[in-house]
């Protein structure tokens, strides 16, 4: 059995190019059915706001990606609770797809589950 | 399954070692290497902080103390690039904090 990868994402959308690396990482793992999980964390959490404006820094939207991520079979999507309430994301500001995890017993007992994990 | 969290940042720029320590699991370890070695900088937050873990958590490469003239404490286990291929090897995976 394919073995299972944990991509962590921590840097904001427009810091440089880590948000969309993790993001590049995750949908080549879902093309190849890979078993994935992606966790935003810290200021990776600022991807998952809505109506964010690419073009402003002639960027491509990443949020966009966001959303194709269930057409790759990417299910497993997570971010952390005590990173969105820091920052004063608001949980219903958080798409519903999205699984908040407000303990950070369940974010170790999440990067215990998989084989491999990746932080960017 | 025990991870060992690879940390290369200082933890006086950045947010990796707290979110880190955070996160980390019963039979989890952290490795300093790289400017995350001023983490067992005398008198710090990220000291103490590492020290509450206790025993047979904390590891640090030796070059990188020793090219910074510090000095580990006795409960940090320090060890060389063989060490950390054996390290690599004993946890189940490697998270680096890149």
């Amino acid at each position: 059995m394919a073995k299972s990868m944990l991509i962590i994402s921590r840097q904001a959308p427009w810091s440089g190019p880590g948000a969309r690396e993790a993001l590049d990482i995750v949908l080549a793992g879902g093309a190849y059915d890979l078993p994935v999980g992606l966790l935003f964390l810290d200021d990776g959490v600022f991807q998952l706001l809505p109506e964010q404006n690419a073009k402003a820094l002639q960027q491509r939207d990443l949020t966009a990606n966001l959303k194709a991520l269930s057409m790759f079979g990417v299910e497993d999507i997570y971010a952390c609770g005590t990173s969105l309430a820091e920052r004063g994301i608001l949980q219903e500001a958080v798409d519903e797809d999205i699984i908040q995890l407000p303990q950070s017993a369940e974010i170790a007992a999440l990067i215990d589950r998989y084989d491999h994990v990746i932080t960017i | 399954m025990s991870t060992l969290h690879v940390l290369s940042h200082s933890p006086f720029t950045d947010s990796r070692l707290t979110s880190c320590l955070r996160l980390l699991g019963p039979a989890d370890g952290v490795l300093l290497c790289g400017d995350a070695t001023y983490a067992l900088t005398d008198s710090t937050a990220p000291l103490e902080a590492l020290q509450a873990l206790g025993a047979n958590k904390v590891f640090v490469l030796e070059e990188d103390i020793q090219a910074r003239s510090m000095a580990a404490p006795d409960w940090v286990n320090v060890i060389d690039y063989p060490g950390f291929v054996e390290l690599s090897i004993r946890f189940d995976k490697v998270n680096t904090w890149l």
